[in-house]
């Protein structure tokens, strides 16, 4: 049986995210307020569109939630998401809920009352764009378990010290792991007997903490 | 706040009220408790909604966000007897009536909510509700065949 996904509100969000779980097998189903975003979204093939508010119980019995798998509320006003992923948990059954909130400090109290998982858009945003502005040689950061853990691209320079060495002599920090070298269009799992040769891109897996450490040790000249 | 601090030594008895939302319900409720002698302190987003109290009303008026103030332990908040949820907004006052048992276990809350069918969120957080509909309904249905 493929995993059922409800999309709540949120009609960018919808569009993306409904193609590629549509892609990936899942059945899924959005529910949108706003009459326009619906008739958009139903252009989108394999996508169940239901009209009305999602907060309403009776919004989500008519759209089939009961027993979904995932249920993700991506409407813009917090308080919403909130009623939205207990309704879904509480009165229909839905497996995992996750809310997606614009005012970070209410992640903690969200996953109190047992919203099992919480994206801040704004964090996430806030996190990239310093990481751009900071760290030039960083390219694509993902933050993982609240921004604790990162997994990054560094690009190592023409001349950096770390060329024709191996990763075993690199003394990278404790809490920083290579996780893959991408050399041309090749990409190489990396032991400790590979060497860093110019212009290749590592993805890192680092601790916040450790991740600037570990930047300047391979890219210093 | 220092503000408050003559509120909160002379309400050890009865403890302050806290009532988010000061439109029709709210502000009623809160002349009401005002003229009853209880600490009240009311807060709205919107500063001219505050006019609907009446001149005098004796309680504290904040103009603010109640859910950020909930988010940010508010002194004030911490030493709260009861919360009364009744902004314009079901999903506002229900998040705001979960904050107050969730962060300070408040004995005493109370949220109205225009959809009954919400109940099932906050019957488990120990939340009690007024519900608009159903008062009605069971008013007019009195007033029709008298007392059932």
């Amino acid at each position: 049986m493929k995993p059922k996904v409800v999309l709540i509100d949120g009609y960018d969000e919808t569009r993306l995210l409904s193609r590629s779980l549509i892609e990936k097998r899942f059945r899924v189903t959005a529910i949108n307020e706003s009459m326009d975003c619906c008739e958009k979204l139903a252009e989108i093939n394999g996508l169940r569109v239901f009209h009305g508010d999602g907060s309403k119980p009776f919004v989500l019995e008519d759209a089939g939630v009961y027993g979904s798998d995932i249920a993700i509320a991506m409407s813009e006003h917090d308080d919403a998401n909130l009623v939205i992923c207990e309704l879904c948990k509480k009165k229909f059954n839905v497996k995992k809920t996750i809310a997606i909130i614009s005012d970070p400090n209410k992640t903690d109290f969200f996953l109190s009352v047992g919203v099992d998982s919480v994206v801040c858009a704004i964090t996430a945003i806030s996190n990239i764009i310093e990481q751009h502005v900071l760290l030039n040689d960083i390219r694509t950061i993902m933050p993982i378990a609240e921004g604790q853990v990162q997994v990054f691209q560094v690009n190592i320079p023409k001349n950096a010290n770390v060329i024709g060495k191996h990763l075993w002599e690199i003394s990278l920090p404790d809490e920083v792991v290579v996780g893959c070298v991408l050399r041309g269009s090749s990409s190489i799992i990396p032991k400790g007997d590979t060497c860093i040769a110019s212009g290749d891109n590592l993805i890192l897996l680092a601790s916040d903490d450790y991740k600037e450490a570990a930047v300047h040790q391979l890219t210093k000249i | 706040m220092s503000i408050f601090k003559d509120i909160k030594n002379k309400s050890k008895d009865n403890g302050i009220t806290i009532i988010a939302g000061c439109g029709r319900l709210g502000s009623s409720i809160a002349n009401r408790l005002s003229e009853d002698g209880k600490d009240v302190i009311i807060i709205d987003s919107n500063s001219e909604s505050f006019r609907k109290l009446s001149p005098t009303f004796g309680g504290v008026e904040i103009v603010g966000d109640a859910a950020e103030m909930f988010l940010e332990h508010d002194a004030d908040i911490r030493n709260a007897a009861s919360v009364i949820a009744v902004t314009n907004h079901d999903n506002t006052n229900i998040m705001i009536a979960q904050m107050a048992k969730e962060f300070f276990h408040i004995d005493k809350v109370i949220a109205r909510l225009y959809d009954p069918e919400r109940e099932c969120v906050y019957r488990d957080f120990g939340i009690e509700t007024i519900c608009p509909v159903v008062l009605s309904t069971s008013k007019v249905d009195s007033m029709l065949y008298g007392k059932r």
